[in-house]
């Protein structure tokens, strides 16, 4: 397997675009990150397209905007590991010298209100368990009662990647909130409350992959150290567990076990990271999971601010899907993008001082989790 | 062993019929006194247990076609529980607003994702469940959809 660059990232503001639809602000995304590469759209060679509830050719509506090649475009949906897992087979197709220059990309354009996964039975969507905040808050309950984690510790987290999310100008949300506005917005499934689920809005983020030798740039050499996705594991928390056969690794233990392996890296080695944030608790249990400490022992960096971008750890350094927003098959992509603008030094007042190696996980519906890995 | 679950359209002459949710995942009592069961899937080469039953009857976790109906213990407690304020995305959810449901472990060792019923204020985690089987929701032919819940066990 060869090594595979990151030859150009393009971003779009991410809002609710109203009239406008997937193919007028996706395509944008992908002319920004042509833009970014020094490349045209005749040198790529594939095109990977992550969404979820686009509908039919949702790559080919958005690649219309920009030129018929001949090219392969192939959709992929994978709920929120959609931007990722499209990511990755751009990757592993460069990797396995099938193609030179290939393009990921993620968007969405969401409904209003709670996100409608048809990822049930037809009784458990009678029964309404498709409440997606109810079903985090089911995970969050196990948690706090395993690590005696606390609602004001999500309320942490919200405020960090809210404060983040207002140096980020593509964010959704571009103004911080304090504590006690966290702590005193409507409760929407006990014990969790607005501020603690991330938004959904619309955006887009596409990656333009290559082989070294079709690098443009010589000053921006970002490769990719490991994408690594997993799908379901036996006995998980999904939402019921067996009590028989629990597995030896949780799904994001197991993706991250998996990137550290083929990347020679550890968690200590990350100077930033994206933890998946859709409700503020599961930032936590996520950078547990992906071995950053011990089970219980993310509550003290929280509190200590080393998550902060001048902390220790910073997580979700352009503010996360609680600013970002969640524009389900984008969300992967760009938290990608975010670690591709950290390792140049681009991300302006919210850059981490020295970064290196980065790390976005994506934690989605299936289930599925993947994580990928980038260095300079 | 072969258990039947609660058909749907079990009603008698009434016009009103009580429909469940879905057949199979409950059985009906037959007799004054009898309480309603869970229908689950025991393993009989590993022993795993399954809520719902597996209806291909392969065990997904040892592949093995060796799985059987068993009844499940009609009392548990409670893993998790949230309490919900809005109603889910898609019409699919009829009942009531807010409402509850998390999951409750069998004393066999198998969860069971469930709504609750009864005072949601005062659901704990750790608290003694029981189940029931009650309405749903109305359908709009004035029928009863029926579905299993688990409720606060009362205190003698």
């Amino acid at each position: 397997m060869r090594e595979v660059a990151v030859a150009g990232i393009g971003l779009v503001r991410w809002k609710r675009y109203g009239d406008q639809e997937i193919y007028d602000f996706g395509s944008e995304a992908i002319l920004n990150a042509l833009k970014d590469a020094g490349m045209e759209w005749k040198e790529m060679q594939a095109a990977f397209c992550g969404s979820v509830y686009q509908g039919t050719g949702s790559g080919h509506q958005v690649i219309k905007e920009i030129g018929m090649t001949g090219i392969p475009i192939v959709n992929v949906e994978n709920a929120c590991s959609s931007g990722a897992s499209a990511f990755r087979l751009a990757y592993q197709s460069i990797a396995a010298e099938i193609y030179d220059i290939v393009l990921a990309v993620g968007f969405e354009k969401m409904p209003r209100g709670p996100i409608p996964s048809t990822a049930f039975r037809p009784y458990e969507l009678k029964m309404g368990f498709n409440f997606q905040p109810a079903n985090y808050a089911n995970e969050t309950v196990r948690y706090m009662t395993e690590t005696g984690a606390t609602v004001e510790d999500f309320s942490r987290v919200t405020v960090k990647n809210r404060k983040n999310g207002s140096l980020n100008p593509n964010a959704f949300f571009q103004t911080p909130v304090t504590f006690e506005e966290v702590m005193n917005s409507r409760v929407v499934a006990t014990p969790l409350r607005l501020l603690h689920c991330c938004p959904t809005c619309d955006g887009a983020a596409a990656i333009i992959l290559c082989s070294k030798n079709k690098l443009e740039s010589k000053t921006n050499r970002i490769t990719v150290a490991a994408s690594v996705l997993a799908s379901g594991v036996y006995g998980g928390a999904n939402p019921v567990k067996s009590a028989k056969f629990p597995p030896s690794f949780d799904i994001v233990e197991l993706s991250a076990k998996q990137a550290y392996e083929i990347s020679g890296y550890g968690p200590e080695d990350m100077d930033v990271v994206q933890a998946y944030d859709t409700m503020a608790p599961s930032e936590l249990w996520n950078l547990e999971k992906l071995g950053f400490c011990k089970k219980g022992e993310v509550l003290k960096l929280l509190k200590d601010g080393e998550l902060n971008i001048d902390g220790k750890l910073p997580v979700n350094t352009d503010g996360g899907l609680m600013s970002r927003g969640h524009p389900l098959g984008a969300t992967a992509a760009a938290q990608i993008c975010e670690i591709v603008l950290q390792l140049r030094g681009e991300a302006g007042p919210r850059q981490v001082t020295g970064a290196r190696i980065g790390l976005a996980h994506a934690r989605g519906a299936g289930p599925n989790s993947a994580v990928t890995i980038l260095k300079r | 062993m072969l258990i039947r679950g609660a058909p749907s359209g079990s009603g008698k002459m009434s016009s009103k019929k009580k429909i469940a949710v879905e057949e199979g995942l409950w059985t009906i009592p037959t007799s004054p006194g009898e309480k309603p069961h869970l229908i689950g899937s025991k393993c009989l080469s590993c022993g795993e247990l399954y809520f719902p039953r597996k209806k291909k009857g392969l065990c997904i976790h040892c592949q093995q076609k060796t799985l059987e109906d068993v009844l499940l213990s009609a009392k548990g407690k409670i893993v998790s529980f949230s309490v919900v304020e809005q109603p889910p995305a898609g019409g699919f959810y009829k009942g009531p607003v807010p409402y509850a449901y998390g999951i409750v472990e069998l004393p066999e060792g198998v969860e069971v994702l469930s709504l609750f019923t009864g005072n949601l204020v005062e659901l704990e985690v750790g608290m003694e469940v029981e189940l029931v089987i009650e309405k749903l929701f109305d359908d709009d032919e004035g029928n009863e959809i029926t579905t299993y819940k688990f409720s606060p066990t009362p205190t003698n």
